[in-house]
């Protein structure tokens, strides 16, 4: 019998709690040990890890590669997965390697095969593909199905969100992905593996969709997935340790598998606002998480008891989709200025040298400074600037990378010795920490959806499939 | 709500009474700060100083005040402000991807209790 199998069978909502384990919130940045054990020893009843995130930028889903060190993501699947079938208990991972388009969902399956290889592991994997076509994004377009999130979402406040794409610019993204909910997860569980790794996923559906089989009401699964799915970060201190949640039908408690990390009702309610546009807000494809009565209150020191939210389901299901498009290749020059005339008229000199460099080297490429120091993270008032020390960071971007460094190279030389009035130091503008002080930087990318599709068909768009794993089969790998 | 009496000689900084002020994307194309306040009387000054309206944020960030939406949260002495990001996290040009150093120029914010009406400080109360 399956982990999936056996936990339906078995578990009676009511009768006792269901467990459930976060054990990491970025899987492959290194699941802290102890706590992760510490969790283990409380015999869950399943494990759930999130993979991935749009934070880290475009780049990664544009490129298809992970964001995370494949070393450590390795390193990070080997624990989790061995524990979980050690135990016979489901492993659940969402948003697999960073992105969660085909490249990262294959990514991530070569290294569960390989460990699967090393420790002769066998088990029923259940794997959802959250790829969305152009295509489909072309025609949610068409017949208005498809809105900008920013813009959506600001109850009749202006958003700007990204605009509405264009077939071209549809067709120029390399990965389209779509994030799917519980309702898809249920899918993949009905199916019966023992561990379940999905594409691009709402990180709820990780931690939500097993208990909304077994009977527990939506509104507390997603609200107890919506804070495990960081592991500790709803504590104080707030860290990245593994997160136990002991649901009954009427609330949940969350506690940290590290001692030192407290859920408190403060910090639990706190952690409602992080990366949340609208706190009280959370949208599902199936609807909406309403926290505005959500209550929390202390166990003791250490623990947080939580129920009251609501969930008010949609009528057709929405899909929020993602996609990515290369602008170019990316080439960057470091340096440092620490000559105070030259970095009074910093910015009229890289305007000078561009003209000059553009009548040098033709094409289609861009600048984009960031002079650190004097506004790059954020415009500062002239009185806030430093007068005594920057960084630039120039960034060029052309469509091919040769181009971008020639630019890059002869912007260098003639920024060095670029002559201005009052200028003391005559052998040169720039120090350089290292040369050569122009690097390829990967390519770059940028985001060209970020929408939700109304009434989205969930079930013909994300694919579900089952693969026997059989790490025993094959010829092991000689270990050294 | 605020007396005279209770008016510090000195302007506090939003930085005296705020131990956390953070900001961090909220998806790509938007921006979202979290402040939470050391107390109650932290979070009051605070949600009652014109210098944290809607509009007055909003002229900071240089948005305008429709696209900025202030969340009072008094039963955790927090407020949050969203509002759109001026370039899409990680396009050309961006310098801060994660959108997690734009608390600053909230730091140095004097609060100002003056404003003694006008705030709607009931729980979950959007203003």
């Amino acid at each position: 019998m399956t982990a999936v199998a056996r936990l339906l069978q078995t578990h009676r909502p009511g009768s006792e709690p269901l467990r459930v384990l976060s054990a990491s919130g970025q899987l492959g940045y290194g699941i802290p040990e102890a706590a992760f054990a510490g969790g283990m020893a409380r015999a869950p009843h399943f494990i759930g890890c999130d993979m991935g995130s749009i934070d880290p930028g475009p780049y990664y889903l544009g490129a298809g590669v992970m964001a995370a060190p494949v070393a450590m993501v390795r390193r990070d699947l080997e624990l989790v997965l061995c524990a979980a079938l050690d135990k016979g208990i489901p492993l659940i991972i969402g948003s697999a390697g960073t992105a969660g388009a085909k490249p990262h969902l294959d990514a991530t399956l070569a290294i569960v095969h390989d460990i699967a290889r090393e420790h002769g592991l066998r088990f029923r994997l259940a794997t959802i593909a959250s790829d969305v076509s152009a295509d489909r994004i072309a025609a949610a377009r068409d017949s208005g199905q498809l809105v900008s999130i920013g813009a959506s979402d600001l109850d009749g406040a202006l958003g700007s969100g990204l605009p509405s794409p264009g077939d071209e610019e549809l067709r120029a993204c390399s990965h389209i992905v779509g994030q799917c909910g519980s309702e898809t997860f249920q899918r993949a569980l009905a199916m019966q593996p023992d561990v379940l790794i999905a594409g691009r996923a709402c990180d709820t559906a990780i931690f939500a969709a097993l208990p909304e089989m077994l009977g527990y009401p939506s509104a507390l699964a997603l609200h107890m997935a919506k804070i495990v799915e960081c592991t500790s970060l709803c504590c104080r201190p707030g860290g990245r340790d593994a997160m136990l949640a002991e649901m009954t039908l009427e609330h949940f408690t969350l506690e940290s598998m590290n001692p030192q990390a407290h859920a408190t009702p403060a910090s639990v309610a706190a952690h409602a606002l992080y990366e949340q546009a609208d706190p009280f807000r959370v949208d599902e494809p199936t609807g909406t998480l309403l926290l505005h009565e959500a209550h929390y209150e202390a166990v003791d020191a250490h623990r947080t008891r939580v129920h009251g939210a609501r969930f008010a389901p949609r009528a057709r299901p929405s899909l929020k989709v993602e996609g990515a498009a290369r602008v170019g290749a990316r080439v960057v020059m470091l340096a440092g200025i620490a000559d105070p005339t030259m970095l009074g008229i910093l910015p009229q000199a890289l305007e000078t040298v561009e003209a000059r460099v553009r009548g040098l080297v033709p094409g289609p490429w861009t600048l984009h400074p960031h002079i650190y120091g004097q506004g790059a993270v954020r415009p500062l008032p002239p009185a806030q600037r430093s007068a005594h020390e920057a960084g630039l960071v120039l960034e060029f971007i052309a469509p091919d990378a040769a181009l971008a460094r020639t630019a890059a190279g002869v912007f260098k030389q003639n920024l060095l010795h670029f002559g201005y009035p009052g200028r003391v130091s005559t052998a040169g503008n720039l120090a350089f920490a290292f040369t050569p002080s122009e690097l390829d930087a990967n390519e770059a990318y940028r985001f060209v959806v970020y929408h939700v599709i109304q009434e989205a068909p969930l079930e013909d768009i994300f694919k579900v499939a089952i693969l026997e794993i059989d790490g025993a089969a094959g010829e092991r790998p000689e270990r050294p | 709500m605020t007396s005279a009496a209770d008016r510090p000689e000195v302007r506090k900084r939003l930085r005296d009474v705020a131990p956390v002020v953070r900001s961090k994307n909220a998806g790509p194309t938007q921006l979202t700060i979290d402040i939470f306040f050391a107390d109650a009387a932290g979070y009051t000054l605070a949600a009652h100083s014109a210098s944290l309206t809607p509009s007055a944020v909003a002229a900071l960030y240089g948005q305008s005040v429709a696209q900025m939406r202030r969340f009072l949260l008094p039963e955790i002495f927090a407020m949050k402000f969203s509002m759109p990001r001026q370039i899409v996290a990680g396009s050309p040009g961006d310098g801060d991807v994660y959108g997690a150093q734009q608390h600053a120029p909230l730091l140095d914010v004097e609060l100002d209790p003056a404003l003694d009406s006008q705030v709607d400080a009931h729980a979950g109360a959007k203003s």
